[in-house]
């Protein structure tokens, strides 16, 4: 191939992955799960104008401490019409463990468990905690951290200086572009497979 | 450490016992035997890292005593299920030398509890996580590590915890809560080791027991309401003493035979214990074990202090260089040291220079971090014939480049006891030799405990510009008022021209 060719490819790429998600999201997102309460839950949620998931695990020490930021999350853009829905991702985890977990750290939204980590892989979610938020159309909408108050491991800045997630939040609610569609998120790992 | 640096903050000399007022129950006579870490063999591309062969040993030497249930660490690490799970993310905290938490440049072959992975370890571990975390032969796995359960060394004799829990919110500003546990002992004792037992390890980062026996941190917890009151750097009085400190990873060992720190008659125990908020409510009832020395005491643990109050760090400047000197007096034997800075700090050196010339290095934290307040304990004594001068020189980082800078826009900073203010000391501990408590002879020469007040640690040259300026009574010397009028102008205006700033 001539490179004239490959540039032509490379930039015709480029265009077709609009919002630089096309290469992991090509399709519509959309699924029916179970949640740990055992009702049926559509992915994303079709009567809302965003749904987050937030990936978390009960274990993860960085998930845990932004418990009460989720909720309040929840809470102030629940009257703007945006579902936050959790997800475990955890192996060695059963719906049991989430339903005493959730409870424990105060959580009231909808949860799911990814034990297969097959919700996680689908949406491109890599570590916990991580917010992913879609359209009710099932239209990749943002990807990342919650805000940057954690610049690495154990680097905790007093407070965030960037509230990510809520930015993104706000711009889908007014009708704007999200100003920032990806974020890399710190915390803890989630497999690239099942054990 | 911070009850150390009010003492200095307030100027607090010669309301102490001299020599020094502060002791450590962390003494390095008895390191247990560990298992030698397994050598690395030499890596060949076609050498295949299995979790059983290389993983496993480096694992239980490091991660386990921490990383198992009941202990400090989220979740635990001694199966293969719980390594492979986790393989990236192992990969990843080791090549940061996140964890395991060790900030000395030195590891075991010179400290107690060092948990420092070579470079061959790290390689090994990102070599298998990067190859997909296979577990390996069944019979290359080495046996597990064992742990005592509950206290380490055995039952104490005394155990002290506030008399009820307290009460943690979800989520906010760090906590530092100190307990008032009255000891009612009616003579002095000897203490050879602490043991602290954190009751919610999910919130309890570190803890630090300091005495009083003015009973003024007593009236402090009458005026807070709830169990304890905060106080963030020190305790909020001057302190007696300490017995000790507890950080994750530190054993505690009961101090050699014949040495131990002085609990005074009728001290009130003050049980300061820094909590993380875990994002739940939690509550906690941290106890500590006190074992008393067996047999007569001979020497006496103490502690100095290597010092500069007088740093003044700029605002912007992203690596302010300070330094501090002392002077030994006797002859005497280092146990362990211990640097504190906090969250502008980037590292620091300590090291003594012999009156022959020789150069000993103490200790060297090149990546330092306010969250592993680590005692650094050394696994064969130091000895400083008299006249060693222990030199510190630490660097500092006030941009914004600094991420855990908690003032923004950067504004200059001066010692404190406050987050945003710093602190620049290392604290060393030791006994001295021509001390025989059994003989009657008792150390009375001023090693630096804090004799020399709160410009006890610096320069002297820097010192005697103090006494020249300071001194209003003409005595050659400086008081207690005057010391803390030098040291408020020079927070306020710098240093001029100092030749130890």
């Amino acid at each position: 191939m001539s490179s004239f060719y490959k540039r032509f490819f490379v930039l015709t790429a480029l265009i077709l992955n609009v919002g630089g998600f096309a290469h992991s999201a090509p399709l519509p997102f959309k699924t029916t799960v179970t949640d740990i309460a055992g009702k049926t839950l559509r992915l994303p949620q079709p009567a809302h104008k965003a749904t987050v998931l937030v990936f978390l695990a009960h274990d993860c020490p960085i998930s845990n401490a932004y418990a009460p930021e989720i909720t309040r999350i929840a809470t102030d853009y629940a009257k703007h019409g945006v579902s936050v829905v959790l997800a475990y991702a955890e192996s060695d985890f059963d719906a049991a463990g989430a339903r005493k977990h959730a409870r424990a750290y105060g959580y009231k939204m909808p949860a799911v468990l990814d034990d297969k980590y097959k919700l996680s892989h689908t949406v491109g979610a890599t570590v916990t905690p991580e917010a992913v938020v879609y359209s009710p159309t099932g239209t990749l909408l943002y990807r990342g951290r919650i805000d940057n108050r954690f610049a690495n491991y154990g680097k905790k800045r007093a407070q965030p200086s960037q509230r990510d997630l809520r930015a993104a939040l706000d711009a889908i609610v007014a009708g704007r572009p999200v100003p920032t569609p990806t974020t890399t998120a710190v915390g803890c790992f989630i497999p690239e497979k099942a054990n | 450490m911070g009850a150390f640096i009010s003492c200095v903050a307030a100027s607090c000399a010669g309301q102490l016992p001299q020599p020094g007022f502060t002791e450590v129950a962390y003494t390095t006579a008895a390191d247990p035997v560990k298992a030698e870490p397994a050598k690395a063999e030499p890596m060949g591309a076609e050498k295949v890292v299995t979790y059983n062969k290389d993983i496993a040993p480096i694992i239980y030497q490091n991660c386990s005593s921490c990383h198992r249930a009941g202990e400090v660490a989220p979740f635990t690490l001694l199966s293969y299920a719980d390594a492979k799970k986790r393989a990236k993310q192992i990969a990843l905290v080791t090549e940061n030398r996140v964890m395991p938490p060790w900030k000395a440049d030195e590891g075991a072959e010179k400290f107690a509890d060092a948990h420092l992975l070579s470079m061959d370890e790290i390689a090994r571990i990102r070599q298998w996580a990067a190859t997909g975390a296979p577990e390996g032969n069944k019979a290359d796995l080495p046996p597990a590590p064992k742990f005592a359960q509950g206290w380490q060394n055995g039952e104490p004799d005394a155990v002290f915890q506030p008399t009820e829990a307290y009460n943690l919110a979800a989520e906010g500003d760090d906590v530092y809560r100190c307990y008032v546990i009255p000891t009612d002992y009616t003579q002095d004792r000897y203490v050879s080791a602490m043991e602290v037992r954190p009751g919610n390890r999910a919130v309890v980062h570190h803890v630090i027991a300091y005495l009083d026996t003015s009973g003024k941190a007593r009236e402090k917890d009458a005026a807070d309401p709830g169990p304890g009151y905060t106080s963030f750097g020190g305790i909020g009085v001057t302190p007696a003493g300490s017995l000790g400190g507890w950080a994750p990873g530190l054993v505690p060992r009961l101090a050699a035979a014949g040495e131990g720190i002085l609990l005074p008659k009728g001290s009130d125990i003050v049980l300061q214990v820094h909590y993380h908020k875990s994002g739940k409510p939690e509550t906690d009832l941290t106890k500590i074990g006190v074992y008393f020395t067996k047999g007569a005491v001979d020497k006496r643990i103490r502690s100095m202090m290597v010092l500069n109050p007088l740093l003044r760090i700029p605002a912007g400047d992203a690596n302010y260089t300070t330094s501090a000197q002392r002077t030994v007096r006797d002859d005497i034997t280092v146990l362990s040291v211990t640097p504190h800075m906090h969250l502008l700090g980037k590292d620091m050196e300590v090291s003594a220079k012999l009156p022959d010339g020789d150069e000993k290095k103490l200790v060297h934290i090149n990546d330092w971090d306010f969250n592993w307040q680590m005692i650094y304990g050394l696994k064969k004594p130091m000895k400083l014939p008299a006249g060693s001068q222990v030199n510190l020189t630490a660097r500092y980082d006030n941009s914004t480049d600094n991420v855990l800078n908690p003032t923004n826009p950067p504004r200059t900073v001066t010692w404190g006891e406050q987050t945003t203010d710093e602190m620049c000391i290392a604290f060393l501990f030791y006994t001295v030799d021509s001390e025989h408590l059994t003989k009657g002879e008792t150390a009375v020469k001023e090693n630096g405990g804090i004799g020399g007040g709160a410009l006890a640690g610096v320069s002297p040259a820097l010192r005697q510009m103090a006494v020249r300026l300071f001194d209003k009574d003409g005595d050659g010397k400086l008081n207690e008022e005057e010391r803390q009028a030098a040291l408020d102008w020079w927070r306020k205006n710098g240093t001029p021209a100092a030749p130890n700033n």
